[in-house]
C-alpha cells in the first residue's frame, strides 16, 4: 500500500443563536464585568435560567447581581486540557456557589498550574478577560488572594445574539482503498473496483458494493478509462457562506468512464460554459505533468477526481452517446 | 412495570470487537454485522421490516455520515429506515416501540462509532448547554471527575473502590474477545497512576474505541420463527436528569431509579447486569441506583471501560447480556446504556431467556 498523506482537516460549524430575556442579560453582564443571577422564589439561580428548575415554571427575567467572589462546592482537575478549555495550561473545573447565588456555576479555576491550590470550601473571585465578546468564556476565576482589580468599560447595545464557531479536528490516515485510489491519480490512472457479486465497476471505489453488501479489496480493483461521457452538469454560482473558497461561476459534472458503472460527480470545468455543455458529450481527462500532480485534498469521503491531477477534461469530439442510454446514470 | 402490546424477542446478534483504530470507513464496520445477523435468522435483507441506526456525525466528522451508514444495510431498493443521533441502545427502544404498533415483524438495530480519528472530549462537550457550557469545553472527562468528587466527599466511595471497578472489569475481560484491554491490574498499581482527571487516573476513562453492533428483534410469532433461543425484551425504558451538573445530586441517579421502577427490574432476581460504565466511578453509583447486591455478575464482558466505541456500546451492553443469558449464564438481567455526560441519561433493558 502507498504511503501518502494522513487526512487532517478541521470540520466547522458557525452556531448563532439568540439570547432571550435571562441568558442575554447574563452575557451582557459579563461583557461588561457584572455576574447576574436570576430569581427564583426565594433563591437566586447562578447560571441564570428561564424556568424554574424544580417545577419547570416560567420565571418574568428578574436579575440580581451575584460574586464576583464565591465557594468552591466541587473541583476536579483538568492535567492534560483540550482545544476547546479556558486554558491551555492544567486548570481546575469547580462548581462556583457566587456570593448572593443559590445554586452553583461550572468554571474554570486558574492556579496558575497548581493543582495543589484548589480545594473544596475555598473562596474564588472573577477575573474578566481583555477581550470580551458576550460569552460565558469572558469570565474565568482564581483564588481569591490572586484577584486583581479590574477596571471594565461596559459595552453599549445588549448582548441578543451569541456566535459560537465550533471546530472539530479530525486525524486519521487515508483508507486503503483511498490510498491506492489517490496514488493510481498521481500514476495518471483512475482506479475502480468491481464489484465480485454484480461485477459491475464502481469509481472510486468505497471498499464495498453497497447493492450486495460485500466488502472489496485489493484484488477487486481495476484501472478504468480515463475517457467518458457526461451524464449530468450544472453551473455553480457561488453563493458566499462561511468556507467557500469559490468567487466566480463554473461548471460542475459528473462523468461516467467508459466501463463503469457509476458516474463520477464534482468533476469542475472552468474553460467551458453552461451552454457549452450536454448530457450524452465525450470527455476526456488531460492529466497534468506527473511532477505537478497533487492528491493532497483527496480525504476518506467519497470524492471526486481532484483538478490538482488534471488541467482539463475536453470534448473528444466523438458523437454523443443518446442521453436516453444514461437514464440509470444521472446524477 | 408498563404492560406490553406484543412481545418482542432479540433473535441475531452481532458486534465487531473494540478497535483501538479501524483503519477503513464506517459502513465497512457496520456491514460484517449487519450480514451475520441477517445469515443467522436465515432472513433476506429484503425481509426487514424496518431499519434503524444509531451514530454520531460530530464522531464521524461529516456532515450526514449517518447517511452513508445505510450503504452497510443494502441501499437499493430503498428501505423504510430511520436514524437516532444516539447510542445504537436508543435505536433499540424506538425499533422496539415501533414493534408495539403490530404492523411489522422485524427490525434490524445498529449501532456504530469511530472514535479514533477525533476527540470524543471536544465533541461531546458540544453536547452540554450551549450558553454556559459547550464555550468553556465542558467536557464529559471533567463531568466525571466532579463525579467521582462527589462521591469521595460524600462518604460514598474512595479512590481505591474506583481502581477496584477498573481491575474487575479487565480481569473480566479476557474472556472477552471482543474487549480492546484486559489483564490482571493490581488495585495499588492503579493507585499509583498519575491523575488524567483528578480524582480519575487514565484507566478510570474509557479507551478511545472504533466499533459497531447489529441486531434483529422481532415480535413473538415471528421470534419463534426465526430462531429456536429467542431473548426476550420483557421492558425497555429511558428517563433524563438535568443537564446543568450543579443541580442534580451527582452521587445518585433518580433517573435510573425511575426507569427501574418502570422497567419492573426490582421485581424479580437480577442474574447478571451489563452496564455502561464509562468512568469507574458510575459502577457505585449504578450499583446502587439498581438495588444490586452479591448475587448479580456485573459487567462480565468487562464493559466499557475495556473497550468503549461511543454509539455502539450501549447496545453492546444489550448484545453482550444476551449472549450470556444464550450461554445458560443467567436467566434474567439488566442491560443499561447512558447518553450525556456523567450519567445524565439512562436506558434500562430487562433480559429474559426462553425458559
Amino acid at each position: 500500500m502507498p504511503q501518502l498523506h494522513d487526512v487532517d482537516y478541521t470540520l466547522e460549524y458557525p452556531y448563532t443563536r439568540t439570547t432571550g430575556p435571562v441568558i442575554g442579560p447574563f452575557l451582557t453582564g459579563l461583557r461588561d464585568g457584572r455576574i447576574l443571577g436570576q430569581r427564583c422564589g426565594d433563591r437566586v439561580l447562578c447560571p441564570p435560567m428561564e424556568f424554574d428548575p424544580d417545577t419547570f415554571a416560567t420565571l418574568e427575567p428578574d436579575l440580581v447581581e451575584v460574586g464576583p467572589g464565591g465557594v468552591v462546592e466541587n473541583w476536579t482537575w483538568v492535567a492534560e486540557p483540550s482545544a476547546k478549555h479556558p486554558f491551555d495550561r492544567p486548570f481546575g473545573f469547580a462548581f462556583i456557589k457566587l456570593d448572593g447565588a443559590d445554586t452553583a456555576l461550572v468554571h474554570a479555576v486558574d492556579t496558575g498550574g497548581d493543582p495543589e491550590a484548589i480545594s473544596t470550601g475555598m473562596r474564588v473571585q472573577a477575573q474578566f478577560r481583555e477581550e470580551r465578546h458576550g460569552s460565558v468564556a469572558d469570565v474565568y476565576f482564581v483564588p481569591e488572594a490572586d484577584a486583581a482589580d479590574q477596571v471594565i468599560e461596559p459595552g453599549d447595545e445588549p448582548v441578543t445574539i451569541t456566535e459560537h464557531l465550533i471546530s472539530l479536528r479530525i486525524n486519521e490516515p487515508l483508507y486503503p482503498h483511498r490510498a491506492r485510489f489517490a496514488q493510481g491519480l498521481l500514476d495518471g490512472k483512475i482506479i475502480g473496483q468491481r464489484s465480485p457479486v454484480t461485477g459491475k465497476v464502481y469509481v472510486p471505489g468505497r471498499g464495498y458494493d453497497n447493492m450486495s453488501r460485500v466488502l472489496m479489496s485489493e484484488s477487486d480493483e481495476v484501472e478504468v478509462s480515463d475517457v467518458g461521457t457526461v451524464v449530468a452538469f450544472t453551473e455553480l454560482n457561488p453563493v458566499q457562506y462561511y468556507g467557500q473558497t469559490e468567487t466566480e461561476p463554473y461548471v460542475r459534472c459528473s462523468i461516467l468512464f467508459d466501463g463503469t458503472d457509476q458516474p463520477v460527480i464534482g468533476i469542475d470545468i472552468r474553460d467551458m460554459t453552461v451552454d457549452e455543455m450536454r448530457v450524452g458529450m465525450r470527455m476526456r481527462c488531460i492529466w497534468r505533468d506527473p511532477e505537478d500532480r497533487s492528491v493532497e485534498d483527496i480525504d476518506n469521503r467519497f470524492g471526486n477526481v481532484p483538478e490538482s491531477v488534471y488541467v482539463r477534461f475536453e470534448p473528444t469530439g466523438e458523437p454523443d452517446v443518446p442521453a436516453d442510454e444514461l437514464k440509470e446514470h444521472s446524477w | 412495570m408498563v404492560s406490553l402490546a406484543e412481545d418482542v424477542a432479540i433473535v441475531a446478534f452481532e458486534q465487531t470487537p473494540s478497535h483501538a483504530h479501524f483503519n477503513d470507513s464506517e459502513p465497512a464496520m457496520i456491514m460484517p454485522c449487519v450480514n451475520s445477523v441477517i445469515e443467522q435468522v436465515g432472513m433476506d435483507r429484503h425481509d426487514i421490516d424496518f431499519t434503524i441506526a444509531g451514530s454520531c456525525d460530530y464522531l464521524s466528522g461529516m456532515p450526514f455520515a449517518f447517511v452513508m451508514n445505510i450503504d452497510a444495510v443494502g441501499a437499493w431498493p430503498p428501505v423504510y429506515e430511520s436514524h437516532v443521533e444516539m447510542d445504537g441502545a436508543w435505536a433499540l427502544f424506538e425499533g422496539f416501540v415501533r414493534l408495539q404498533s403490530g404492523d411489522i415483524d422485524t427490525v434490524l438495530v445498529s449501532g456504530s462509532g469511530k472514535c479514533s480519528p477525533g476527540s470524543y472530549r471536544e465533541g461531546f462537550s458540544l453536547q452540554t448547554d450551549p450558553y454556559v457550557h459547550a464555550p468553556i469545553g465542558l467536557d464529559p472527562r471533567t463531568q466525571a471527575g466532579f463525579q467521582a468528587q462527589a462521591l469521595i466527599a460524600a462518604g460514598k466511595a474512595t479512590e481505591r473502590d474506583f481502581a477496584e471497578v477498573v481491575a474487575r472489569s479487565h480481569a473480566n475481560a479476557k474472556n472477552n474477545p471482543y474487549a480492546q484491554l484486559s489483564g490482571d491490574l493490581f488495585v495499588d498499581d492503579l493507585l499509583a497512576e498519575p491523575y488524567v482527571q483528578q480524582p480519575l487516573r487514565r484507566l478510570d476513562c474509557p479507551p478511545t474505541s472504533d466499533g459497531a453492533a447489529a441486531m434483529i428483534i422481532a415480535r413473538a410469532d415471528r421470534a419463534r420463527e426465526l430462531c429456536d433461543n429467542p431473548v426476550w425484551i420483557r421492558a425497555i425504558d429511558h428517563r433524563i436528569d438535568s443537564h446543568h451538573p450543579t443541580l442534580r445530586d451527582l452521587t445518585d441517579s433518580p433517573s435510573v431509579r425511575i426507569a427501574a421502577e418502570r422497567v419492573g427490574l426490582y421485581d424479580g432476581p437480577v442474574d447478571i447486569a451489563e452496564l455502561t460504565v464509562t468512568y469507574s466511578p458510575e459502577e457505585i453509583i449504578l450499583r446502587d441506583a439498581l438495588g444490586l447486591n452479591g448475587q448479580t455478575s456485573v459487567n462480565p464482558s468487562g464493559g466499557p471501560l475495556t473497550g468503549s466505541p461511543f454509539m455502539a456500546v450501549g447496545l453492546t451492553r444489550v448484545i453482550e447480556l444476551a449472549r450470556a443469558i444464550r450461554n445458560g449464564d443467567g436467566g434474567r438481567g439488566v442491560a443499561h446504556a447512558s447518553s450525556g455526560p456523567a450519567l445524565q441519561q439512562n436506558l434500562l433493558c430487562v433480559l429474559e431467556g426462553d425458559g
